[in-house]
């Protein structure tokens, strides 16, 4: 992570003064290598689940069991018919992995909502009352941090039943303690500026001065964190499916698709590769970007 | 092509080095077979599970009364000598002298008479109720002769009396009680277990006062060891490392490319396990709920192309089943008995007469072969029923079932290899706690046909039975099972079409 940034924050500092703010932004932005892999392949993959009716006739769960573990194009058997091949039911495999990026794409951002919002709540209101308030929430922060998340997903999806809405739920209800951190003390720092100090004398209501002073300032390392949470929220999925109590059948999730791809892996291993691959790619798309963002948007790049 | 045949070498030769660390245990040079399989029972004792893995230990441990010669179907004297009816509902046996437990205690008839009492009382929680509940009483004649009272007549008797009944030893038994007996059980049989580890594995070595001349023969390797292993593919590598030298259930896909292999030998046969889904026609899980529609649960079981998944996904010696049994069981036919072609269209049709245009959505439960529930699920959804798998534990899911709370079931049933029609339709239609459909009028069908000797009057009205529920559709047979054997070349094993491998005729090249 170092190294990204390092590479990419010399050159920045040349940018010309006279373009405006967000126009140097771009700039850093566009010579960002990380941010741009990032960027282009999340693109790529989200333009693809989002448009996957559009990019293959294939409905991803017409099974054809006569047409089952068809290999991919590259191998000796494949065709362009079915160019990734088919699964043990004979459903095309891309058809497969395009919806199930939809459902891994779902999972992150829906969580992501769902634990940013408890996690940002929770630290801005401990790093602008301060006191008793900041004493409590951070007894809830350490009690959250003592607890293994998988464990506790696990047996929450144990309990409940697993579903796609289980996960969504106990996962933002569990990955929320990030952005609570984060967001505690960039608001410590930020409560005490000139600026919300001015609008307290103008006689803003603390609802105002947190919404409109606090919240757009404290908004990037918010991002930043958002994008590390949604790659976690992602894998947590994969691994939940993967164990079983994550998304269930016939909903095509990679996690899932990897599971089952699971015991053909010792004699036909692409069942198991193309997911993995699909998941390695998502995951490492997000992260890029996260990293790129934050460099892109810290306040020492900028000249 | 390249990367991934070298990614394929690459896993290999990865999961057989992980698989290594098991590899000293099992072979030929020290005389000891481990065989591996998915489920474990959740008590030893015979009585008190109902999973193929209990029953493939009871026949190895402990011994019943009559023996069933596949060969010649003849049943043979075993623990009885000779039998005799009485009446139609009483029978006298005369019992082995010599024979002893493997702590040393004689066996006799207060063996015999205890077991048979003790697996009749509500306390003994007998899993399986319909292998018991046609005696209604055992008493001692004298100390090698016993006498078994019957509730009505039961063609079936000698059938069950060589199968699901083993006798246990009453004194030790007495004193252990049941928790002691499922952690040190003792038996008659060829083999006694050394140790039970819950949830791990079962070892056992040859029974040292095993007495001569038994109808199953002499046992010739000198230890077995049961391990629960879970997964299919650390079974396979366990396998392919030496770890373990028997595996079955082997997927068809795995079986074929596993013949390539030095060393393992594979081995294909059909099996007396019957697939099949039920439903919760009584409405137990919701009192509204589709399943309560018998429109609902033709137009099923025209959704399913049955003979597909034979042909692609079961494959081996499997069949399609017309009929809520074994084909091959006695009493159990499919003649005249309405079957359901598929036809997604009609399925359609009758979905929406039932008032579904649109399906629904609704709960499958499944414990084994993911595969087939899921091809069941992708039929089910061309015709618009929305089912979503909750895979679980076999355990958990009986209970589950047991308690009225599962819409759609897919169920397997080897009928604890007996070959009677009541070991199968039986066990889900008479009113027990696996019933699902209660209905009263099937049960007197197969009441009647449970107590009437003569074959012919009890075909006919079996088929009556199995055709009402065909017509009401309570359950709609898929197919008969076939499993993939898979062992060391080292070991001469042969497989019987009851799925029942026997480890004591097996032996080491």
């Amino acid at each position: 992570m170092t190294s990204v940034s390092a590479s990419g924050a010399a050159p920045l500092d040349d940018v010309p003064l006279r373009r405006s703010p967000l126009a140097r932004m771009a700039k850093r932005a566009l010579r960002h290598p990380g941010f741009m892999a990032g960027t282009v392949v999340l693109a790529v993959l989200l333009l693809c689940s989002l448009a996957a009716p559009l990019i293959t006739a294939y409905d991803p769960y017409a099974q054809d069991i006569s047409r089952r573990l068809l290999p991919p194009v590259w191998q000796a058997k494949g065709t362009w018919e079915h160019w990734l091949g088919t699964d043990k039911l004979g459903r095309d495999y891309f058809a497969r992995l395009l919806y199930g990026g939809r459902i891994s794409l779902l999972i992150g951002v829906a969580t992501v909502l769902v634990s940013g919002t408890i996690g940002t709540a929770l630290g801005v209101a401990a790093g602008f009352f301060g006191g008793r308030v900041d004493l409590v929430i951070g007894y809830i922060i350490n009690v959250r941090l003592a607890l293994p998340v998988v464990l506790v997903a696990l047996a929450a999806a144990a309990l409940v039943g697993s579903s796609l809405n289980t996960v969504i739920i106990v996962l933002g209800l569990l990955l929320w303690d990030r952005f609570a951190v984060v967001a505690r003390s960039a608001t410590q720092q930020i409560a005490g500026a000139d600026f919300v100090a001015a609008a307290r004398s103008i006689g803003c209501s603390t609802r105002l001065i947190v919404l409109s002073e606090v919240l757009p300032n404290i908004l990037n390392p918010l991002i930043v964190i958002a994008t590390l949470e949604m790659a976690h929220a992602i894998l947590l999925e994969a691994a939940l499916s993967f164990l079983g109590l994550g998304v269930q059948p016939p909903l095509p999730s990679w996690g899932l698709m990897i599971a089952e791809g699971k015991q053909f892996m010792f004699f036909s291993p692409w069942v198991i590769t193309v997911p993995g691959v699909a998941l390695v790619a998502l995951v490492l798309a997000i992260n890029l970007l996260g990293d790129g963002l934050r460099d892109v948007t810290a306040p020492e790049n900028r000249s | 092509m390249a990367p991934f045949a070298y990614g394929k070498s690459v896993l290999l030769a990865a999961s057989l080095a992980v698989a290594l660390p098991g590899a000293a245990f099992a072979d030929k040079a020290n005389d000891t077979l481990i065989y591996a399989s998915d489920s474990e029972p959740e008590n030893i004792s015979p009585y008190h599970n109902n999973v193929r893995e209990g029953v493939i230990i009871a026949h190895h441990v402990w011994e019943t009364l009559i023996h069933h010669n596949l060969k010649t179907g003849a049943y043979e004297p075993y623990l009885a000598t000779s039998w005799s009816w009485v009446d139609p509902t009483t029978l006298d046996l005369e019992l082995r002298r010599g024979v002893t437990f493997q702590d040393g205690s004689p066996f006799t008839a207060d063996d015999v008479v205890f077991t048979f009492n003790y697996v009749l009382t509500p306390d003994a929680k007998v899993v399986t109720k319909q292998n018991v509940d046609w005696m209604t009483g055992t008493e001692k004649i004298d100390d090698y002769k016993v006498r078994i009272h019957l509730k009505g007549p039961f063609p079936a008797a000698l059938e069950y009396l060589s199968g699901p009944t083993p006798i246990y030893p009453a004194a030790y038994f007495k004193k252990v009680g049941l928790d002691g007996f499922a952690k040190a059980p003792i038996g008659t049989g060829p083999y006694r277990i050394v140790s039970v580890e819950n949830g791990k594995a079962v070892k056992m070595e040859k029974s040292k006062t095993y007495w001569k001349g038994s109808p199953i023969g002499d046992p010739s390797i000198g230890k077995l060891e049961f391990r629960v292993i879970p997964d299919g593919e650390t079974r396979m590598a366990e396998l392919m490392t030496g770890g373990v030298d028997w595996i079955w259930r082997v997927p068809n896909d795995q079986a074929a490319q596993l013949q390539a292999v030095p060393n393992v030998s594979v081995l294909a046969a059909e099996t007396m396990r019957v697939g099949f889904l039920q439903f919760d026609s009584a409405g137990r899980s919701d009192p509204n709920t589709p399943m309560k529609n018998p429109k609902v649960r033709q137009a099923i079981s025209h959704a399913i192309d049955r003979k597909a998944m034979v042909d692609n996904l079961v494959r081996g010696g499997a069949r399609v089943m017309n009929s809520a049994c074994f084909i091959d069981q006695v009493g159990c036919t499919d003649e005249g008995v309405p079957r359901y072609a598929y036809d997604p269209a009609k399925a359609k049709a009758l979905l929406a007469e039932a008032g579904y245009p649109n399906g629904f959505d609704i709960d499958l439960y499944a414990y084994r072969e993911r595969d087939y529930a899921e091809a069941v699920i992708g039929y089910l959804r061309a015709i618009g029923i929305r089912a979503n798998l909750q895979f679980m534990k076999y355990a958990a899911l009986r209970e589950l079932s047991r308690a009225g709370k599962v819409p759609i079931y897919f169920q397997t049933w080897g009928s604890f290899s007996v070959a009677d029609a009541s070991a199968f339709t039986g066990v889900w239609f008479k009113g027990n706690e696996d019933d699902m459909s209660r209905d009263p009028e099937v049960k007197a069908l197969l009441d009647k046909a449970d107590t009437t000797i003569d074959l012919d009057t009890r075909k006919k009205t079996y088929a009556q039975a199995l055709s009402r529920i065909a017509e009401k559709a309570y359950l709609l047979p898929l197919f008969s099972y076939s499993t993939n054997y898979a062992f060391s070349s080292d070991l001469d094993f042969a497989a019987q079409p009851d799925e029942l491998p026997r480890f004591y005729a097996a032996h080491w090249k």
